[in-house]
């Protein structure tokens, strides 16, 4: 107990005064969070400070990030060759940066990534991980081996204290095998937690559902998947009549994509979870990541990032109630190769007020992320993001999901429809978005597999095919 | 001593060394202690804790006379406040009440004098909460019996040691006489007089109430029989007995070299019954009958 508290002080200087820290003694912190849980089958007192910081008093939180910025900066001046450029044409003093003067310095998008990713490096290069281009352009990210060592520790005692994994879980990873920072992160959390994991991919639904069913192993408690994938997860299990009983799953884990309430509604009717998680990360800002409360708001990690909310037009922070895109600092000693200052996510949130009610009411919040800027769609009757589509077409009736669509902006500025579909009927589109003060035309399509994934792509269709389903090679006659 | 004040000096060692232990399993049942987010007890406290008790005696016999019931008293007061903010919630009422039994130990010391029984009364009281208290911050904190064994294992060679090749024990116990808020608990009544060192005290009670955490009431049973038999009857029988065998009187019976191996051999036989029951599984317990 003595040591622990010895190595709870030493992280708790180390984030404090922004030195690196010994991904080892975060290790031996998880060794004894687990050892917590055992002796007690919880947390001690005050967990929610120790696991989200000191972040209730406003002014302790604005100089706690001063201070995380002004170090962060620093360093990007001393080793990043862009930063250093941005912040001479900026006119700005990193040593002296503060949350208003932050603004002055541009901010940072992935094409800047994509063109000069070797003059943003500042730490020694162990592998690279590559997004999965659902922009049209992957990004190639360099990750330091402390970094890949430092993150899962984090990670899993954060998930440890706050009861999202527990000692006899097991997950099954359904992302993308090609989202390596997040399958290693997963893997290397799960491993501190003395936890297995089936790392399955985005095979067939079906035998994702096989695997979900399978009892030679630890039968998985945890599920991760993108969103679109859990829907065809969702729509597989209910052809084949499954349901609550025949799964041992407690808890999904389902970001990277929108998550509407309909498909996380039948999610966890379908395996019989008490909620779906709906977290928000992105492989060029990791560790920094966001949780979804209970109230729907989206709280972001601030020990290990700071959190703007950019204007869609302008520079400028946007105002309580407004549209914006995130723009995030992820902070040294956290992000140490690669690291980017203000990277403007181009993910849209509306900016809400102080004083929320919800359980993570410490912890300042935006809304959910309502879908990338690049596909807002601006009608007659005002901006319609891809949440506010994707939350009307998941609720028709008799839809299995996900479901495929195509918005457009018509010549008299109503939104048109196009819905791949089999079941409901335009009319069931028009009253969906009426339900919801749209005014939308709409059309339905009927489309096979193939021209699905053509019509509309999604991230389940990141497919990996195995031998266990695919047509085997044709005989040579 | 005549036999009157042997059974005397037994009889009120034999009650501490059960009431204390008592008293801490009660608090176990019914209050449990703030505790960190991430931590539990483990065997490197253990060695933590020998270094204390390693370390403590020459810390009070380097100090001068005056500034040893001070420190003894902040000590005290420390540790009441941490351990009984479960039992009193309201921190001014909380420290009214340690304060009063300072008052009073202090006062029954410099009023009626060290032999009083209204000093020791007060003073037994202060050590045996102080006694219940740190017993649970460190069994709530997770000790396990497999801990206190080795422990009291390792007292023992310590008492030995101390009492025997190097006079530390008998120095000590000089150290203390003649000042207030000394760490032991007992009653003198004219001639007669007992008195049980806080240290053996806390032994008693943590090997008694982690044998309860870990075994239930069977376990709590034989430590109590352990307790009574080779903490408190055998270490004051000793002294006569073996005045009557060799007819030399040993000054001091180190307690523990008694009760450590015979602790230590009743964990062996308690974890023959299976896993050791931890703190989760007793949050459910039904109230004290």
């Amino acid at each position: 107990m003595l040591e622990t508290g010895i190595r709870q002080i030493r992280v708790a200087m180390a984030m404090v005064f922004g030195r690196r820290m010994n991904p080892r003694l975060v290790e031996r912190l998880v060794d004894d969070a687990l050892a917590t849980l055992h002796e007690f089958g919880s947390p001690g007192d005050d967990v929610d400070q120790l696991v989200d910081g000191p972040f209730n008093d406003p002014n302790e939180r604005r100089d706690l990030q001063t201070r995380a910025l002004r170090r962060t900066a620093r360093r990007l001046a001393d080793k990043s060759v862009f930063y250093r450029e941005r912040f001479e044409a900026a006119g700005v003093d990193p040593a002296g940066l503060t949350l208003e003067s932050l603004r002055s310095v541009p901010v940072t998008v992935k094409d800047d990534i994509v063109a000069r990713s070797a003059d943003m490096m500042c730490g020694a290069p162990y592998i690279s991980t590559q997004t999965t281009g659902t922009t049209g352009t992957p990004t190639r990210v360099w990750l330091s081996r402390y970094e890949i060592e430092l993150w899962p520790a984090l990670i899993a005692l954060a998930m440890l204290l706050r009861a999202e994994i527990r000692p006899g879980d097991c997950m099954q990873i359904n992302i993308s095998s090609r989202a390596t920072a997040a399958i290693q992160e997963d893997l290397g959390l799960f491993r501190l937690a003395n936890a297995p994991a089936r790392v399955v991919g985005q095979v067939p639904p079906d035998e994702s559902i096989d695997q979900l069913l399978d009892r030679t192993g630890p039968a998985p408690t945890i599920l991760t998947a993108y969103p679109s994938y859990l829907g065809q997860l969702v729509s597989a299990a209910r052809r084949r009549g499954l349901g609550p009983d025949d799964f041992e799953l407690r808890t999904i884990f389902s970001g990277g994509e929108v998550l509407s309430p309909h498909l996380a509604e039948a999610a966890c009717d379908t395996f019989g979870v008490r909620r779906v998680h709906d977290p928000y990360g992105v492989t060029e800002l990791l560790p920094v990541g966001g949780r979804t409360c209970l109230g729907g708001h989206l709280h972001l990690d601030l020990n290990m990032g700071y959190t703007e909310v950019k204007r869609l037009d302008s520079d400028e922070p946007a105002d309580v109630g407004e549209l914006g895109t995130l723009v995030v600092t992820p902070f040294y000693p956290y992000r140490e190769c690669m690291p980017v200052l203000r990277y403007d996510t181009r993910d849209v949130v509306r900016v809400l007020p102080d004083g929320l009610d919800c359980e993570l009411a410490g912890v300042p919040a935006v809304s959910k992320i309502l879908g990338k800027e690049s596909r807002l769609l601006r009608t007659r009757d005002g901006i319609v993001t891809q949440r506010d589509v994707i939350e009307a077409l998941d609720g028709l009736p008799g839809v299995e999901w996900p479901v495929r669509h195509r918005a457009t902006v018509a010549g008299d500025g109503r939104l048109h429809l196009t819905v791949a579909a089999r079941g409901p009927s335009p009319s069931d589109v028009v009253k969906a978005f009426a339900d919801r003060d749209l005014d939308v035309t709409a059309e339905i399509i009927e489309l096979d597999e193939d021209e699905a994934r053509l019509f509309h792509t999604l991230r389940c269709d990141l497919r990996e095919e195995t031998f266990t389903r695919a047509p085997g090679p044709k005989e040579t006659p | 001593m005549n036999t009157g004040q042997q059974i005397y000096s037994t009889g009120v060692t034999l009650a501490f060394a059960l009431a204390v232990p008592a008293g801490a399993v009660l608090y176990l049942r019914h209050f449990r202690v703030p505790r960190p987010p991430v931590g539990t007890f483990n065997g490197r406290d253990i060695v933590v804790m020998m270094g204390f008790v390693l370390a403590l005696p020459f810390v009070y016999l380097a100090l001068p006379g005056a500034a040893l019931p001070a420190v003894l008293a902040l000590v005290f007061a420390g540790g009441l406040t941490v351990g009984y903010q479960p039992v009193v919630g309201r921190t001014p009422l909380r420290w009214a009440l340690i304060l009063a039994l300072l008052a009073t130990d202090l006062a029954g010391h410099r009023l009626l004098g060290s032999d009083s029984p209204v000093y020791w009364l007060a003073n037994s009281a202060i050590v045996g909460l102080v006694v219940v208290s740190a017993t649970n911050l460190n069994v709530q904190g997770g000790m396990r019996l497999r801990h206190i064994a080795w422990f009291v294992l390792a007292l023992a060679v310590y008492d030995l040691t101390f009492a025997t090749a190097i006079p530390l024990t008998q120095d000590l116990v000089e150290a203390i006489q003649g000042y207030p808020f000394a760490p032991s608990v007992g009653l003198r009544i004219g001639d007669y007089s007992s008195v049980l060192g806080m240290g053996d005290l806390l032994a008693y009670s943590l090997y008694s109430t982690v044998s309860y955490k870990a075994y239930g009431r069977s376990g709590l049973r034989l430590a109590l029989v352990l307790v009574a038999v080779f903490g408190a009857i055998l270490p004051t029988l000793t002294p006569p007995v073996l005045d009557a065998l060799t007819g030399h009187r040993p000054d001091l019976i180190p307690a523990q070299v008694l009760f450590g191996p015979a602790a230590f051999a009743g964990y062996l036989a308690l974890r023959r019954r299976g896993p050791e029951r931890r703190m989760v599984e007793l949050t459910t317990l039904p109230a004290l009958a």
